[in-house]
């Protein structure tokens, strides 16, 4: 019993870490109706952005590193989006095409850090500290934070959709385009505020999740990527509050799998439940209609 | 024979294998538009099944897999596309009923990550990480060929092995299925409409393209002798995929052109250029950046490929309309355009 609560706490995180990626991809797959492949790069690129940014030149704090490095993703996913994706969407109806960029674009990122960072495994410069119980389970304190950095965004993304004039564009734009550039809406800066925003999230996502693994590497990104894929199915492509459920449900099942057969293998868990969703709700739990 | 041969005799075999693989990959995303990012991993199933029926019994061998049946050639490479085709109809039925393109893509490029894990944590299957090697090449011992004289000879045999794949090939994309295929590709709501059964098309599609791969991938660990997981991440679909745009998408001899551009110009060649000192490895991440930005220059400039598909007609409609019409691939990327234009600013 104390196994599953230890598995438990460590599924938590990475629930965490799974919600903040999936509602990145969520936002931009519902803004922009096709899906980022090259998203878990953008993770990757996030972690070693935040990597020289608190080691190798600068020494900054972990957490304004971190801050740094999330933004300057976002920048970086508006520029790409804007240079390369964006052009490519517009010119084909097609979903082929763009899909097929955004396979490539993930091929040149990747290679892009591996020239750069090449094939080592890389560490934060961070104290190391000792494990705290928290109840049954236990847990680092950079763990809870990045627990609490979750819940927080989760209830600002949730805040932000529901209240400001900006959520509730973007939701318009995700329900039917051309009916929100017809009421007003500026179609091409809510894209690519999306953009931005969904780029921070992946940043934010492959530093916590270099964090809380306790190591970087370049194709970190694209092997975690797989499971997000597992989580916004689960949950239902396109659903916001569906990709936080499907990355609690994925997330726990993983790791507290890993308690009881052998972890390398908790992986396919995420691929079984995946099936069984395909099989029995293929729309997810939380299905949208129109993004079927 | 001198080291230059040698290497030319290995490029004239990725050319020909590429061929092989490319036209596979052709059938399902030139002609009927699925998007199979996992292909590779259908590769690497052939080769493994390739590779594990034709080692003798794994007792004692310092390897461990299943198989091990010592099948001469060229029967263990049936046996790898006969499991790649299995294979591909457990995932047709899981995934292709129930879902449109992006989600099948992400769909089947976790299948290959999966099978990537499982290949590389389950020992008893394939050997684990390590992955097979030390499978016997074929004919060597009856020819008594060495290690030099295996390479051209092994080339020819792949190029003879692709003659005969590309002739059933063009059978097959001529042929009333093959029609079916680009009719789905085109829009599956009218070939429903037509009568077609969409799912049964797109099933068939998987299964002679799976096949192609397991037969491409099997000539592989014949040609080198093994073979480890590393060697299919996703990068290795994307240079597939990169051999079809080039070459031309729905284009059978377009594709032997693009495995000539990409496969053995671009990817194999650079290989024999020196290391960057004090760079191990830069050569060929550069290589592979380098891919992704050909691909996506040729994609916007040049989207039919460099030997653009033809509509296919037959004797009695040539002769009627007295010429050939337009590339399909032009009317289809016109029209693709003139559509986006309409909503432009909707997807962004």
């Amino acid at each position: 019993m104390q196994l599953f609560w230890l598995s438990f706490g460590f599924g938590l995180v990475t629930a965490s870490v799974l919600a903040i990626s999936a509602v990145g991809l969520s936002l931009q797959f519902g803004i922009t109706n096709y899906i980022n492949f090259a998203y878990g790069d953008f993770m990757a690129l996030g972690a070693y952005i935040t990597y020289v940014l608190n080691n190798e030149v600068l020494h900054w704090n972990i957490w304004v590193a971190l801050v740094c490095g999330s933004l300057a993703v976002g920048v970086i996913a508006v520029i790409l989006s804007q240079l390369i994706l964006s052009p490519f969407a517009r010119r084909f109806d097609k979903t082929f095409y763009v899909l097929i960029v955004t396979f490539g674009l993930s091929l040149i990122l990747l290679n892009v850090m591996y020239s750069i960072w090449g094939a080592s495994v890389r560490f934060y410069n961070v104290p190391i500290n000792r494990a705290l119980h928290i109840g049954p389970m236990l847990l680092t304190a950079y763990q809870l934070i990045v627990m609490v950095i979750a819940v927080v965004l989760m209830i600002g993304v949730a805040v932000l959709l529901k209240t400001t004039r900006l959520g509730k564009s973007m939701r318009a734009m995700s329900d039917n385009t051309t009916l929100a550039m017809t009421s007003g809406i500026n179609t091409k800066m809510i894209t690519t505020i999306t953009w931005f925003i969904s780029g921070s999230l992946a940043g934010l996502a492959g530093s916590v999740l270099g964090l809380t693994e306790g190591n970087l590497t370049p194709a970190a990104g694209e092997l975690f990527l797989f499971v997000i894929f597992a989580a916004v199915i689960v949950g239902g492509v396109g659903s916001i509050y569906g990709a936080m459920a499907g990355a609690v449900l994925i997330g726990l099942a993983t790791e507290v799998s890993a308690a009881f057969i052998n972890p390398a293998y908790k992986l396919d868990i995420a691929f079984l439940i995946l099936i069984l969703t395909l099989l029995f709700r293929p729309s997810g739990l939380f299905a949208r209609s129109g993004k079927g | 024979m001198t080291a230059v041969w040698y290497y030319v005799f290995t490029l004239v075999f990725f050319l020909f294998d590429y061929f092989i693989l490319a036209m596979g990959l052709n059938i399902q995303y030139g002609e009927t538009g699925i998007l199979n990012f996992a292909y590779f991993a259908f590769v690497a199933v052939g080769a493994y099944v390739t590779g594990a029926v034709s080692l003798p019994n794994s007792v004692g061998t310092g390897q461990h897999y299943i198989f091990g049946w010592g099948i001469p050639f060229p029967f263990n490479l049936l046996m790898g596309g006969i499991a790649t085709s299995l294979l591909a109809v457990v995932l047709a039925f899981i995934t292709l009923r129930r879902l449109r393109t992006d989600y099948l893509a992400m769909v089947l490029i976790s299948s290959s990550l999966i099978l990537y894990d499982i290949c590389n944590n389950f020992v008893p299957l394939f050997n684990g990480a390590d992955g097979l090697y030390n499978v016997p090449p074929p004919f060597a011992s009856v020819l008594k060929l060495t290690t030099n004289s295996f390479i051209p000879f092994f080339a020819a045999v792949t190029g003879v092995i692709a003659l005969i794949m590309w002739f059933v090939m063009s059978r097959i994309t001529r042929s009333p299925l093959g029609r079916t295929f680009r009719a789905i590709r085109d829009d599956d709501t009218v070939a429903a409409a037509l009568g077609k059964n969409v799912f049964r098309g797109q099933l068939k599609s998987m299964i002679i393209g799976s096949f192609y791969a397991g037969i491409g991938g099997g000539l592989i660990i014949q040609f080198s002798g093994s073979l480890n997981p590393t060697a299919w991440l996703p990068g290795e679909t994307f240079v597939v995929f990169a051999v079809i745009i080039v070459g031309g998408v729905g284009n059978n001899v377009g594709l032997l052109v693009g495995s000539l551009l990409v496969e053995t110009l671009l990817v194999h060649l650079t290989a024999f250029l020196p290391a960057i000192p004090g760079h191990p490895g830069l050569i060929e991440y550069i290589d592979a950046m380098l891919i992704g930005v050909f691909l996506m220059v040729m994609l916007w400039f040049r989207p039919q490929g460099v030997w653009p598909e033809r509509p296919r007609l037959s004797a009695t409609m040539v002769r009627l309309l007295g010429k050939r019409g337009p590339s399909v691939d032009e009317a289809r990327v016109e029209a693709d355009v003139s559509d986006a234009a309409l909503n432009d600013g909707s997807r962004g």
